[in-house]
């Protein structure tokens, strides 16, 4: 009898190709992310069809739920109104993109269940490096297209790193140290959300491996775990992209409003932090 | 097993180990803080979700140990 004995967990940290397309493979990851796009798709559209002032209940409840808080924070962190309005509608698809890939992810037919070519068909889109990489990097992308273009000039928004007057030669080496740590935005964004979804599905593997029969039971609790994880996760990935829009361009906006006036008092240096 | 099976698995268990202390003092410090704050002032108990972004911010590394046990 070695029925529920394997030789440990099957895991997979990178995402395989499970079939070609005119030649290209196409990994379970991609796959996987094309169907939750479409499902993402129809749930959002449905909902903000059936949007009403008075309250229906069901998803779209949910849905609008999310969708003001995240509104509500992205107005908030910024300090002029309109920013607010004219920059919440990407936080907000970000924000759901992820939420909903996550939990996707977490479905019963997603993982080692079905398998092929060797690997598992479909594998949630956000345990991929290369998904959370590009989200990342489109990200500060428009972080830094947005900033630049607030702050008016490419000089206004350079001048934010330095603390001083660049001429400075501490201050100087303090703006290019703080332009070089700008740039792990990128790595540190995509490497948390990747690693806590392919940890997540990792740990749900090998607890279910080590519950031999009672599988379902023991991996019950992890399940839940990532459930509330997956929205962590989302949560935090949306929060630190508006901080890091929000703080260039709130301080962009200082200098160039407050500049004149600053000036004229004396002060000595504008001091803000990161 | 030869020693050096044996010693992947002892330096996988030290990484793991030593790679976790970090976030878990980081960690405990935070909600200790947010804790010790909401007691002081119960109005404090907004920040909350301030408290888990810092959460996640440490937890990285704590992630990065564990996902380096893949590699070595």
């Amino acid at each position: 009898m070695k029925i529920y004995f394997g030789s440990g967990p099957i895991i997979h940290v990178a995402p395989g190709s499970v079939m070609t397309l005119f030649g290209i493979p196409i990994t379970n990851s991609i796959l996987y992310g094309w169907i939750s796009l479409v499902l993402i798709s129809i749930v959002l559209i449905y909902a903000s069809r059936k949007s009403k002032i008075k309250p229906i209940g069901g998803i779209v409840q949910f849905i609008e739920i999310g969708v003001s808080f995240i509104i509500d924070f992205v107005h908030s962190s910024f300090e002029d109104e309109n920013l607010g309005k004219k920059y919440s509608p990407y936080f907000v698809t970000l924000f759901f993109f992820i939420l909903f890939n996550n939990w996707l992810g977490l479905l019963p037919i997603v993982g080692e269940g079905v398998v092929s070519n060797g690997y598992p068909l479909l594998r949630p889109f956000t345990g991929d490096l290369n998904a959370t990489f590009g989200m990342a990097l489109i990200t500060m992308i428009v972080v830094y297209f947005s900033s630049i273009k607030e702050s008016g000039g490419i000089k206004n928004y350079l001048m934010h790193f330095f603390v001083g007057t660049p001429k400075n030669p501490l201050y100087l080496i303090i703006g290019i140290l703080e332009m070089i740590t700008d740039f792990t935005r990128v790595i540190s964004l995509s490497l948390r959300l990747f690693l806590n979804v392919a940890i997540g599905e990792i740990v749900i593997a090998v607890f279910s491996y080590l519950g031999h029969f009672l599988a379902p039971i023991s991996a019950l609790p992890f399940t839940l775990i990532e459930l509330f994880i997956g929205a962590l996760q989302a949560y935090i990935f949306t929060v630190l992209s508006t901080m890091y829009l929000a703080i260039a361009v709130n301080h962009a906006t200082d200098h160039v409003s407050k500049k004149s006036k600053r000036i004229k008092k004396g002060s000595k240096s504008l001091v803000g932090g990161n | 097993m030869t020693v050096a099976d044996a010693l992947n698995i002892v330096a996988k268990g030290l990484m793991i180990g030593g790679g976790f202390i970090g976030p878990g003092i980081g960690i405990g410090l935070i909600g200790g803080n947010y804790l010790q704050a909401v007691g002081r002032n119960p109005e404090a108990s907004k920040f909350l979700g301030q408290a888990l972004i810092f959460v996640a911010i440490v937890e990285l590394f704590g992630l990065l140990a564990f996902a380096s046990i893949f590699i070595v």
